[in-house]
């Protein structure tokens, strides 16, 4: 699978799945007008992608600065695939970068919270 | 006598220490279009990052429910449809908030007030709780976005929410929703 590139917009995240090198992000603030319109596609193909990966170190990196309640139920979804390639025998590292002390730090903490074997890491903004 | 109408009308928003208000459909583009005034407006007043953040983040909330909710609308689902709903932006007392209106079918009444009575009683923890297993619960039925929009509202809600409803006729209530930053 090639790599997936999704210029960020006003309302929606950059989007870089680069499949061959296991490292995917997603920066920027996220209020799509409609959520699956946005996420469904890369989503599907990630999972469909984890899903045939053993032994591989895998890194996705969130840097979010503010996203809507439907984008959260996305997050929690892409947090739980993830930790689900890192039970199925992959090296599974999830980077959350927000400012130090603002919710975004909760709410990275708070979903961190359900990883059972999948690595998390908070990086602050200087 | 047109001006004194206009003045009138903004004298007594004014005197709610609304600063922003909206009655009409509402769009993704209103959406947008607001939003970005508010934090801008909120950043120029010199407002704190994290409450400016929460108002922003209620406001995108309150909006989203009226433009898939309000049961005042025109068109349809399959082409195109506008949903009517008030918002008004504000601050009391050095209190930030953001309200907004719209009309609900009677038969919902009911359940929304409960739900709401549930999230208004939880303190953060619970809010907390609440919001995760919502997350990763199945969107309930009659949902369009993922259900969590009244909890994320009150987690960001730290004076507070305040929500009422008032009898429109049999078939339509008029529901308010009140969060205080």
């Amino acid at each position: 699978m090639s790599t997936l590139h999704i210029p960020a917009t006003e309302r929606t995240p950059e989007l870089l799945f680069d499949f061959a090198a296991n490292t995917f992000s997603l920066k920027g603030e996220s209020y799509p007008e409609n959520i699956a319109e946005f996420f469904g596609e890369p989503v599907g193909k990630l999972k469909e992608h984890l899903g045939a990966q053993a032994g591989q170190r895998i890194a996705f990196h969130f840097a979010l600065p503010y996203f809507n309640s439907s984008s959260a139920k996305t997050i929690m979804g892409l947090f739980s695939l993830l930790d689900q390639a890192a039970e199925d025998g992959n090296d599974v590292l999830i980077t959350w970068t927000c400012e130090e002390g603002d919710d975004m730090q909760e709410m990275g903490e708070e979903f961190a919270e359900d990883l059972d074997a999948a690595k998390f890491e908070l990086k602050f903004l200087e | 006598m047109l001006a004194s109408e206009m003045f009138d009308l903004r004298d007594t928003l004014g005197q709610q220490g609304i600063t922003f208000c909206y009655s009409g459909y509402m769009t993704e583009g209103i959406l947008l279009g607001i939003g970005n005034a508010i934090k801008t407006q909120m950043q120029l007043g010199d407002a704190d990052a994290k409450v400016t953040k929460g108002v922003f983040a209620v406001f995108v909330e309150q909006v989203q429910n009226v433009i898939r909710y309000s049961a005042e609308k025109i068109g349809n689902e399959d082409s195109s449809e506008l949903r009517y709903g008030i918002l008004t932006v504000g601050s009391k007392d050095d209190v930030p908030f953001v309200a907004c209106g719209n009309m609900i079918e009677t038969k919902d009444a009911e359940r929304l007030r409960d739900s709401l009575t549930h999230i208004k009683g939880l303190d953060r923890d619970g809010l907390k709780a609440l919001w995760k297993e919502t997350l990763r619960g199945e969107t309930p039925e009659g949902s369009k976005g993922a259900g969590v929009g009244f909890i994320d509202i009150a987690r960001n809600a730290r004076h507070g929410i305040d929500f009422d409803f008032r009898k429109v006729d049999d078939a339509y209530v008029f529901f308010t929703l009140k969060a205080l930053l």
